[in-house]
């Protein structure tokens, strides 16, 4: 029979304002430590599979436990009775925190955010300070910022831009069954749709393959998703609250082309967390869970390393 | 439900005779012995294992239980209901119309519950079939099989299931005093159960599991509850119900065109069942594993709009690798992964293709119908079999439809069975056996037919195939093509011998 298996339940974690969160536990549960990662915007909990296949081997040992979730509005999470216009990336914070309580009651717990579950953790940081240190002992920050994502418009296109996005935005939601009609018309499979997503989010390195992967999972992310979560990004700010992780030993990480979240918003993090220690991956972009899975896992084990 | 007095076995264990047995009370056996009344056969007994009627509307009691045709054509042509509550009725009210229609045509009178045939021999001295049930004795001059395609519930084979510590339950023996809330379920297949199962049992499950085989390919459910003016009208004016049935019938035929005739005509089908996949889940990867690899119609098609929601849901997962073993506490899949359960629910179908009531059945010479049927299930028009004497089979070989109403079948061959009966007492016959000879035709009928089919075609494997890849359960035409050739009875295809010739017949 089957030599080594990995234990795997799935539940569904209910906010206190009617959201369902979907989450993957896998690994013992008698693991001395337990890794929580949080995933970006318009993304799911399977943009962390290569990275959770990299740490396969320590699933099977016992050494680990994961949880993976699907944040509010992503994947198979529903979205509760937030309105769109009062999403903020503190929820997703408080979503977070439930995850822990419902799933990580005790014990150790290592973090790690790519993007926006990056600024999930600070959110957590920020409305939780006493978890830190008590029981999150390292954080890995990978893609992700600490705020000012959104730069002041510098030319008039961009100004009008700017003004119309909402708009555009709240159109797009309000007619997302047309829309989502078009994009199912230009589906990840298509180059045009490819040729997007890798200019957009990956490096040179990239494979066709990682691009038609991340073009997937994010093909599986709703119109709402997009235009709620994209207005919570631009008010971000978490400068202040990186304090509360100054307690923690973190990982940071960045590729060297990342559009979306430039290096220069990791040397921030690195900066303000005395315990950091910053990797700048060249090549790459804005989605090294899928284009280094193996240096991500690397830099979360050696978070995990004390147990 | 309790049956009269008179309908009970003696006590003292006595044989009790009677002119036609009839094995299970579903809709076939139902309507059969209803027909039966009707032309005058009295002296008739219902050996029904169960301890009411419906067969199928009794045993499945799952939440979710449905019927996929609609009710104004999954019912008895003679006995149409006004009243049916929506579009598609469920498990209760299909259940409630049989007992109802078991009442009205007062044949609960002739019934036996709790009378499991565990053997039934042709005696040819006596000719004869004695019949043994769980409530007593019986002999029969006439014995009529209407036991069910779809009433042995099938267990998978998968190590470990005995040792299984929690609670396991087939979807056609569904214990509902188990409560589900907060448990971690495992539902194992993907059929019209599993279906109809998982969207009912989601939402108050911990979470829900469902290991996957093959999926299916499944279609909107245009569901809705009646009008109180169409039922209204129905009840005014029958006529108006007696027409939607039509009009119902003729569109499910259309079906037909593509199953049995070219796959091609199922190509709109297929793309209506691949935009309700892409409408309803977003995931291009579990759309990948929900995609069936096969011509839409090759596995019955399914209808449902909660289904893909459902495995969706966050307490949800669809599982493909493979089950490898089942331990105390949890079940472990191909690729590793344990997943703590504590309730197994077996969705697994049926014993189709190797019926159990043919490993009871005696014919002449001592053979049983299944050892006649090793090779392949040969009958004449999928009622009677060379070597059993007197024995009719209702939903016997390739009678069965996955397009339609069944009740549409059994009605053409209730009435060709009442037939053979009238026949043997208008000539006064004591035996009637089809030949060999018809059955070879009828075989190479069914088999000529066949051939294009999806069934064969389609790329798929199913439980309507045999172990040889025949098809041996499906009717593969038109279905006013069987009633054509049920209607009357094939005289020509059948010996008949009168009680006094039948001394000079070699048993
Ligand atoms: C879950 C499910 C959904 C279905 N949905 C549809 C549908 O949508 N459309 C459709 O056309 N068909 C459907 N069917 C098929 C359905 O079985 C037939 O439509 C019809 O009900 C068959 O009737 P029957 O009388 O032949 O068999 P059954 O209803 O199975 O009745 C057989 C009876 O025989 C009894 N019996 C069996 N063996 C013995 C024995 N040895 N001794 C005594 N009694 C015995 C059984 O207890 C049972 O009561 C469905 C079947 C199932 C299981």
């Amino acid at each position: 029979m089957t030599a080594t298996t990995v234990q795997r339940t799935v539940h569904a974690v209910g906010t206190t304002d009617g959201a369902r969160l979907h989450a993957t536990v896998s690994g013992s549960p008698q693991a001395p430590v337990t890794l929580v990662l949080a995933h970006g915007w318009t993304l799911s909990q399977a943009s962390w599979d290569d990275v959770a296949a990299e740490l396969a081997p320590d699933l099977a040992e016992g050494s680990v436990r994961l949880v993976r979730y699907d944040q509010r509005g992503h994947g198979r999470s529903t979205w509760g009775e937030v309105a769109d216009d009062d999403v903020e990336i503190d929820l997703l914070g408080e979503d977070l925190a439930t995850v822990l309580a419902a799933l990580v009651p005790t014990g150790p717990v290592v973090l790690g955010g790519h993007s926006m579950g990056g600024m999930t953790i600070m959110a957590l940081a920020a409305a939780h300070p006493d978890l830190i240190g008590e029981r999150v002992r390292g954080v890995a920050l990978v893609d992700t910022s600490a705020g000012r994502l959104a730069t002041p418009p510098r030319t008039a296109a961009e100004r009008l831009q700017q003004r119309l996005l909402p708009r555009v935005s709240s159109w797009a939601v309000a007619h997302s069954r047309r829309v989502d009609g078009w994009r199912r018309r230009v589906p990840p499979t298509a180059p045009r749709h490819q040729a997007l997503v890798r200019g957009l989010l990956y490096g040179s390195a990239a494979t066709d393959a990682m691009v038609l992967r991340g073009a997937e999972i994010m093909s599986a992310s709703s119109v709402r998703s997009f235009a709620a979560f994209y207005p919570a990004l631009g008010r971000h700010d978490k400068a202040q609250a990186l304090a509360a992780l100054r307690a923690v030993p973190a990982e940071v990480l960045v590729g060297e082309t990342d559009k979306l979240t430039p290096v220069r918003h990791a040397e921030r993090l690195a900066a303000a967390l005395p315990d950091a220690h910053l990797q700048v991956v060249p090549d790459c972009g804005h989605m090294l869970p899928q284009e280094r899975p193996d240096l991500v896992a690397a830099a979360i084990r050696r978070l995990l390393e004390p147990w | 439900m309790t049956s009269t007095i008179e309908s009970q076995p003696q006590s003292d264990q006595q044989t009790r005779h009677v002119r036609v047995a009839v094995i299970g009370s579903g809709f076939a056996g139902l309507g059969m012995a209803i027909r039966l009344r009707a032309q005058g056969v009295e002296d008739l007994v219902v050996l029904e294992r169960g301890d009411d009627v419906g067969g199928t509307w009794r045993d499945n009691t799952y939440p979710g239980a449905a019927c996929d045709v609609q009710s104004n054509l999954y019912s008895f042509s003679f006995a149409p209901n006004p009243e049916w509550p929506r579009t598609y009725s469920e498990q209760p009210e299909i259940l409630a119309y049989l007992q109802d229609v078991a009442r009205r045509f007062d044949v609960l009178r002739h019934h036996v519950f709790g009378a499991e045939v565990t053997e039934a021999r042709w005696d040819a001295a006596a000719a004869r079939w004695q019949v043994r049930t769980s409530a007593g004795d019986f002999s029969a001059q006439v014995l009529i099989s209407a036991a069910g395609a779809l009433a042995d519930p099938s267990y998978p084979d998968i190590p470990g299931i005995e040792d299984f510590a929690g609670t396991v339950m087939h979807s056609a023996r569904w214990d509902a005093d188990h409560d589900l809330t907060g448990e971690r379920v495992a539902v194992v297949g993907t059929g019209a159960s599993a279906i109809q199962v998982v969207p009912s049992i989601q939402p108050v499950a911990g979470s829900v599991t469902v290991y996957q085989r093959t999926p299916p390919w499944v279609i909107p459910r245009g569901d809705r509850p009646t009008t109180a003016f169409e039922r209204a009208l129905y009840r005014r004016v029958p006529l108006v119900q007696k027409a939607v049935r039509g009009v119902l019938y003729a569109a499910r035929e259309f079906l037909a065109v593509g199953i049995t005739k070219d796959p091609r005509f199922l190509a709109p089908v297929q793309k209506l069942a691949r935009t309700h996949l892409e409408r309803q889940v977003r995931d291009p990867q579990l759309r990948a594993t929900l995609t069936p690899d096969y011509t839409i119609g090759c596995k019955r098609i399914l209808i449902s709009n909660d289904w893909y929601p459902a495995v969706t849901a966050p307490n949800a997962e669809v599982v493909n690798a493979g089950i490898a073993e089942i331990r105390p506490h949890s079940v472990v899949t191909r690729d590793g992964v344990e997943r703590p359960t504590d309730t197994l629910v077996l969705a697994t179908g049926f014993h189709v293709t190797d019926l159990p009531i043919a490993h009871r059945i005696t014919g002449r010479g001592g053979r049983t119908l299944a050892e006649v049927w090793a090779d392949g299930m040969t009958t004449n028009r999928g009622s009677t079999v060379a070597g059993f004497p007197n024995l009719f089979l209702l939903v016997g070989p390739n009678v069965g439809v996955g397009h339609t109403s069944m009740v549409y079948m059994i009605e053409s061959q209730i009435g060709y069975v009442s037939k053979a009966v009238q026949a043997m007492d208008d000539e006064g016959l004591a035996t009637l056996e089809t030949t060999q000879a018809a059955q070879d035709d009828y075989r190479a009928l069914v088999a000529e037919r066949s051939a294009g089919t999806v069934w064969l075609e389609g790329g798929c494997g199913s439980w309507y195939l045999d172990e040889h890849g025949h098809n041996t359960t499906l009717w593969p035409d038109f279905t006013f093509r069987f009633r054509r050739l049920t209607r009357t009875l094939d005289r020509q295809n059948y010996v008949g011998t009168t009680a006094d010739a039948r001394e000079q017949v070699p048993a």
